[in-house]
C-alpha cells in the first residue's frame, strides 16, 4: 500500500442533501411540480372564462342601467321621449313582451340592480379565489427555490468530491507505476484504482443529475413565476372593475330608485293619455256613425218616402180591385134577389136562387 | 359632509357600528306590532351590515339621508352577500385550513373572517328589499266569494321602510276579469300582474287614499288598508375625535324635522360625547271597523284637516261613496336627549304618543 496516497477519501460519506437522485426520481419530482402548474393554469383557464362571462354580463347589466338614466335625464331623446323610454323598458327582463302599465317600473328597476348587485359580488369573489391561487404558487416557488439550493448544493458536493477522486486516482497511478510488477503491492494499488474509477463513475453522474436538476428547477420557478404574475394581474384587474361598479352601484341606488317612481308616474300618466285615446276613438266613431247616419237618410230619404208611395199604391190597387169585385158580387146578389121577386109578382115560378159568389 | 350621492349618506366605523347597533335595540324597544315590516329580519339585515364592515369587507354603510335609514344599496349587499355565500364558500375551502395559513399572509386571515361572516349569513332571514304575498283567508266556492289579505313590504323610495297589508273581498264571475286568482285547490292565490304593480305603485299613497283606489277595482270590496312605517330615524353620532358630530344629514320639513332642527342648534349643538338617536313608527289604516276616525299621528294629521274649504265638500261626497274610517298613529324611541323633541313634536300637535326609552349602550 502506498504511503503517499490518502484512502480515507474512498470510505468518506459525501454530505448530499435531500433523498437520492436518480433520472427517475428527477423526472418524477419535475413531473409532479408540473401538474401543480397545469393545474393552476386549468384553474385559470376556468376562471378567466368565468370572469369573461360574468364581466359581460355586468357591463351588459349596467349598461341597461346607465341606458335608463341617460333617457330619463334628458340626455339620449333623439327619436323622442316615449320612444326611448320603451327602448329602454325593453331591455328589462320580462317588461318586453308586456303592455308597459302592466309591471311596476320601480319594482322591476330595483329587481334590475339586484341582479347587477349580484354579477359584481360574483366578480368581485373571484379576486379572493385568485389571490388564494396567487399565493398557493408563491408558496411553490418559495419550495422551489429550496430544491434549486438543494441541486446546487449537492451538485458542488459531488464536484468536489470528484475533484478529490480525480487527485487520488492521479496519485495511485504514480504509485503503481513506481511500484514492482506483479508485486502485491502493485496488486493493493491496481485494486484501490478500480475502486476509484468506480466512485467516480458514480458521483461524476450525480454531478450532471444534480446539474441538470437544477437547471429544470429553475426554469420550473421562472414558469410559476410568470403564472403567479398572471395571476396577479387579473386580480387586480377583475378587483379594479368591480370596485369601480361597486361604487356605482352603491352611488346609483337613490337614482335608481327616484327614476324608478318617475318612471311608474309617467307609465301612469301614460296609462290615462291611453284611456282618453280610446275615450277619444269611442266618441270619434260614434259621431262619424251618427253622421253618417244622417246622410244616409238625407240622400234616401226621396227614394224611401217614394218606395212607401209605391206600397201604398199598390195597396191602394188591391184594395180597390178587392172593392169593387166585392161591388161587383153584391150588386149581382141584389140583381137575383130583384129578378126572383119580380118573377114571384109576376105569378111565375121562383127561379132558383143564384149562389153568392 | 357626508352625503356622497342623491339622498346618500355614507358612514365609516366607528359612528357605523354605534349607529347599527342603537337602531338595532331601537327596532326591539318599539314593540313593533305585525302591522309593521318584521323586526328579526331588519335586525338580522342590521348585524350583517355591521359585521361586514367589523371585518373590513366593506367600508362605508350608505343611508337615506332624509330617512336615516340603510339605504337600497346597504339592503341589497346584505342580500348579495347572502346570496353567494353558498358558492363562494364552496371555493374559499375548508375554515381551520385557511386559519392555518394565517401566519403565511394577510389573505388567508382574512378569507377566515369572511369565511365565518358567509357561515352565519347563510341561516339569517334578511329583510327585503320588497316583498309581495298574497294570503287566502276565507273561500266561499258556492257563491264564488273569497277574501285575501295582500302584503307589501318595501323600501319606499322616500327610504322608509314600509309594511302595506290590505284585506279584501273578490266576487268570481265569468265575465269579470278577477284581480286575484285562486289556484286549482282553492288554497292559494296569486294577484294578477296589473293589480300586483297597482298596489306596488300606490304603497306610499295614505291608508285613505289606497283603499279609495283600491276600492274602485272592478269585483273588488276592500276592508282594510293597513300602513305600518318604519323611519325616519334622526341620529347625532360625536366621531372619534368628539370635536364633530354625524347628524341625520336631510330631515324632512315636517313638525319632527323642524324640533330636530331645533334641537340640532340648541340643547343638541353642545352634545359632543353621547350618541343620540331618535326613531319613529307610525301606523296608519282604513277600515270598515273603525268607530271613530281619528289622528294622533302629530306629523299627520287626517286628510280631511288638511283640505281647503271648496276641497272639502267634494272630499266628503267621495267619502259617503266609502263606509270606512280612518286611524292614524306613531310612536317614538329615543334616547334621553332626544326625548325632548319627541315631547314637543306631540305637545305642538296636541297628540298623546307613546315614547320609548332607548338606553345607550
Amino acid at each position: 500500500m502506498s504511503s503517499k496516497a490518502n484512502l480515507d477519501v474512498l470510505s468518506r460519506q459525501v454530505a448530499y442533501s435531500g433523498e437520492g437522485i436518480s433520472v427517475k426520481s428527477l423526472e418524477t419530482d419535475i413531473q409532479k411540480e408540473r401538474t401543480i402548474q397545469d393545474n393552476k393554469v386549468e384553474e385559470l383557464k376556468v376562471l378567466r372564462e368565468r370572469n369573461v362571462t360574468i364581466q359581460t354580463a355586468m357591463a351588459d347589466e349596467l349598461k341597461k342601467l346607465r341606458k335608463f338614466s341617460d333617457y330619463l335625464n334628458g340626455t339620449a331623446t333623439k327619436g323622442g321621449f316615449w320612444a326611448g323610454f320603451k327602448e329602454v323598458l325593453s331591455y328589462i327582463p320580462g317588461l318586453g313582451s308586456m303592455g308597459m302599465s302592466q309591471r311596476s317600473i320601480e319594482e322591476l328597476l330595483k329587481a334590475q340592480y339586484q341582479i347587477s348587485a349580484r354579477r359584481v359580488k360574483e366578480a368581485a369573489e373571484y379576486v379572493d379565489t385568485l389571490k388564494q391561487s396567487e399565493q398557493d404558487l408563491y408558496k411553490e416557488i418559495d419550495r422551489i427555490n429550496v430544491r434549486i439550493v438543494e441541486m446546487a448544493k449537492n451538485e458542488r458536493e459531488a464536484l468536489n468530491y470528484v475533484l478529490e477522486l480525480k487527485t487520488l486516482q492521479e496519485q495511485l497511478e504514480a504509485d503503481e507505476q513506481a511500484a514492482e510488477a506483479g508485486s502485491v503491492e502493485q496488486r493493493d494499488i491496481q485494486a484501490s484504482i478500480d475502486k476509484v474509477r468506480a466512485k467516480l463513475a458514480e458521483h461524476s453522474s450525480n454531478v450532471l443529475l444534480y446539474g441538470s436538476a437544477e437547471e429544470r428547477y429553475a426554469r420550473l420557478k421562472e414558469n410559476t413565476r410568470k403564472l403567479a404574475d398572471t395571476i396577479r394581474n387579473l386580480a387586480q384587474d377583475i378587483q379594479q372593475y368591480t370596485t369601480a361598479s361597486s361604487i356605482k352601484l352603491d352611488m346609483a341606488s337613490a337614482q335608481i330608485q327616484a327614476i324608478g317612481r318617475a318612471a311608474d308616474a309617467s307609465a301612469v300618466m301614460l296609462e290615462m293619455k291611453r284611456s282618453l285615446d280610446v275615450m277619444t276613438e269611442s266618441m270619434n266613431v260614434t259621431t262619424q256613425f251618427v253622421s253618417d247616419t244622417q246622410i244616409f237618410f238625407r240622400s234616401n230619404l226621396d227614394t224611401l218616402v217614394k218606395e212607401l208611395d209605391t206600397f201604398d199604391e199598390k195597396t191602394t190597387a188591391v184594395l180597390e180591385d178587392n172593392l169593387r169585385k166585392s161591388k161587383e158580387v153584391e150588386e149581382a146578389r141584389i140583381q137575383a134577389a130583384v129578378d126572383k121577386a119580380i118573377k114571384r109578382r109576376d105569378g111565375g115560378p121562383a127561379a132558383a136562387t143564384p149562389s153568392a159568389p | 359632509m357626508t352625503v356622497v350621492a342623491l339622498h346618500t349618506q355614507a358612514l365609516v366605523l366607528p359612528e357605523a357600528a354605534t349607529y347599527l347597533e342603537l337602531l338595532g335595540r331601537s327596532l326591539h324597544a318599539a314593540r313593533l306590532s305585525n302591522a309593521f315590516p318584521e323586526r328579526r329580519p331588519l335586525q338580522q339585515t342590521l348585524e350583517t351590515l355591521a359585521e361586514s364592515l367589523r371585518l373590513g369587507l366593506h367600508s362605508e354603510l350608505y343611508l337615506d339621508s332624509r330617512a336615516g335609514l340603510p339605504n337600497l344599496a346597504s339592503l341589497t349587499r346584505a342580500l348579495t352577500d347572502k346570496s353567494v355565500a353558498r358558492e363562494s364558500l364552496a371555493r374559499l375551502g375548508d375554515r381551520a385550513a385557511l386559519e392555518a395559513r394565517a401566519d403565511e399572509a394577510e389573505l388567508f386571515a382574512r378569507l377566515a373572517a369572511k369565511h365565518a361572516y358567509y357561515e352565519k349569513l347563510q341561516d339569517r332571514e334578511l329583510a327585503p328589499v320588497d316583498h309581495q304575498r298574497v294570503l287566502l283567508r276565507r273561500h266561499d266556492p258556492a257563491s264564488g266569494t273569497a277574501a285575501f289579505r295582500i302584503e307589501l313590504t318595501k323600501l319606499d323610495a322616500s327610504g322608509v321602510y314600509v309594511r302595506l297589508q290590505i284585506e279584501l273581498t273578490q266576487v268570481a264571475s265569468l265575465w269579470r276579469r278577477k284581480v286575484i286568482d285562486l289556484d286549482k285547490d282553492g288554497e292559494t292565490a296569486a294577484a294578477s300582474e296589473a293589480f300586483r304593480a297597482m298596489v306596488y305603485r300606490c304603497a306610499d299613497l295614505d291608508a285613505e287614499a289606497l283603499f279609495v283606489r283600491l276600492h274602485g277595482s272592478e269585483g273588488v270590496s276592500v276592508e282594510r288598508v293597513q300602513r305600518g312605517v318604519i323611519g325616519p330615524v334622526l341620529f347625532a353620532l360625536p366621531t372619534g375625535s368628539g370635536v364633530q358630530v354625524v347628524r341625520t344629514a336631510e330631515a324632512t320639513d315636517d313638525a319632527l324635522g323642524r324640533e330636530w332642527h331645533a334641537w340640532s342648534v340648541g340643547a343638541g349643538a353642545a352634545e359632543h360625547e353621547r350618541p343620540e338617536l331618535l326613531a319613529a313608527f307610525a301606523t296608519d289604516s282604513a277600515a270598515l271597523d273603525i268607530r271613530e276616525e281619528r289622528s294622533n299621528d302629530p306629523i299627520s294629521p287626517l286628510l280631511s284637516h288638511r283640505l281647503r274649504d271648496q276641497e272639502q265638500a267634494r272630499y266628503r261626497a267621495l267619502r259617503d261613496r266609502y263606509p270606512f274610517k280612518v286611524f292614524k298613529d306613531r310612536k317614538f324611541v329615543a334616547t334621553p336627549g332626544l326625548r325632548t323633541v319627541a315631547h314637543a313634536t306631540c305637545a305642538a300637535a296636541g297628540t298623546k304618543n307613546m315614547i320609548y326609552d332607548l338606553q345607550r349602550g
